[in-house]
């Protein structure tokens, strides 16, 4: 306390000069019209400046969860595509009263850990049993597929990736053509759809879809462009290299499929 | 009339402010329309208080001149910020100045008990800070540093010049 008032005693002339400094500038900016003007002009460009650095900061804080709306958003647009409905039209005879049921929902997840890269890769998501996660379920990104879970625990599932050698997925042309896509455990970026028949006429670029024959993924979800054919002598097919859309290894937030139909195609499946 | 300070420095400061508001005010050139070249006598004043007056006396006493020239300018703050700003540099401006063996004790910033040359050199000082803070805050933005610094350049050695010819005039009474 001591300290503070011989820090006043001793500097007294200046705080009498700030205090009187101040006094001026308020009589200058409320008694003088040139002055006052310059003073609100300079004022609402600091404020402006300084209003537009705090959205900055904030819209940077609010990103992650504005990530999370977009998903969600984007979860309920799927939702509401034609692949993932189920045409009742076709039930109520000449009638086309435009019903459909919903087949395919849409979950969002993260990726919170993955195998380091190997022939067989698989992903942890962060979703689980709690959601109706089950085996058998695709996982999907926005450009692509990404893989099929095959356990789960009640936070959290357990996928194998597209690019694992054990995965099989049904995949097709535009041209109902259809095979069995899986990796051979060597480049990423390709994957080969075997068991075309080798008549067809497949040119390169075009694109591959899947068939929802297996009911993990919806029907022509695009997958990949055909970038070469390789007929296998003697068997009457041939196999197609496919380029991916997407880089199933570098993916972090991807979509869950569940088919709500597969109980009752199970069934039928069965007999 | 020497001998009583308080008195002496009551008389100037009136004094002073007539002659500044009543004859130099009337005073203002310049070309092309824009008078950069006006003539002020009241940091006279600030310079001319006793080398011994406590230095926040000195910044109040500053401000009420410069109020006082304000209220006749119809520019309320602009002169009493130019002031204070000169009353407070003023004790920076003695310590620069200062002679080798320090001031006397009852010493009168004139030409008096130190040098006239030195007397010459602290008034110049004190009339170019006035007027730097003043066109400064008559401008209000460093955008018009052009106009700060011609007004600046024509006003303060006029101003100068006629401080110099008050004080050589008037000093012996007042």
């Amino acid at each position: 306390m001591e300290q503070i008032l011989r820090l006043f005693y001793n500097n007294g002339s200046f705080f009498t000069f700030c205090t009187l400094q101040i006094l001026s500038v308020y009589l200058i900016i409320n008694h003088n019209s040139t002055q006052s003007a310059i003073a609100a002009e300079t004022w609402s460009i600091g404020s402006g400046r300084l209003q537009s650095i705090s959205t900055t900061v904030n819209d940077y804080l609010n990103l992650k969860e504005q990530n999370e709306v977009q998903m969600r958003e984007n979860a309920r647009l799927r939702r509401l595509l034609p692949n993932a409905l189920y045409d009742l039209r076709t039930n109520v005879d000449s009638i086309i009263d435009g019903k459909y049921l919903q087949r395919y929902n849409f979950l969002p997840a993260r990726i919170v850990n993955r195998s380091p890269y190997n022939p067989y890769n698989v992903l942890i998501i962060n979703r689980g049993e709690s959601l109706g996660l089950q085996a058998g379920q695709g996982v999907i990104d926005d450009q692509g597929l990404v893989g099929i879970i095959d356990n789960s625990t009640e936070l959290f599932a357990r996928a194998i990736s597209i690019l694992h050698q054990d995965a099989r997925i049904s995949a097709g042309l535009r041209d109902n053509t259809f095979g069995t896509l899986r990796w051979d455990g060597k480049d990423p970026r390709y994957m080969t759809l075997t068991d075309i028949p080798e008549y067809t006429n497949i040119g390169t670029k075009d694109t591959v879809f899947t068939t929802g024959y297996s009911n993990i993924f919806p029907t022509g979800q695009p997958i990949g462009i055909v970038t070469d054919a390789e007929v296998q002598p003697g068997t009457g097919s041939k196999n197609l290299k496919v380029e991916l859309f997407n880089d199933p290894l570098r993916v972090s937030s991807v979509y869950v499929v569940q088919d709500l139909f597969k109980e009752e195609l199970g069934i039928l499946n069965a007999q | 009339m020497r001998g009583n300070d308080a008195v002496s420095n009551v008389v100037r400061f009136i004094l002073l402010l007539f002659l500044q508001v009543f004859l130099f005010r009337q005073i203002s050139l310049g070309f092309g329309g824009r008078q950069q070249l006006f003539i002020f006598i009241t940091p006279l004043f600030i310079a001319l208080l006793p080398l011994r007056t406590p230095k926040p006396l000195v910044v109040i006493f500053s401000f009420f001149i410069g109020l006082g020239i304000d209220l006749f300018y119809d520019t309320l703050g602009v002169h009493a910020a130019a002031a204070t700003f000169t009353g407070y540099v003023r004790q920076f401006m003695l310590l620069v100045l200062a002679p080798k063996d320090g001031y006397k004790v009852k010493a009168s910033p004139d030409g008096k008990d130190l040098p006239q040359g030195w007397w010459l050199r602290y008034l110049g000082l004190v009339m170019v800070s006035y007027c730097l803070f003043y066109f400064s805050m008559e401008a209000f933005s460093p955008l018009f540093w052009k106009d700060i610094m011609l007004k600046t350049l024509f006003t303060s050695p006029v101003s100068w010049f006629f401080c110099v010819i008050i004080v050589t005039f008037l000093r012996p009474r007042v």
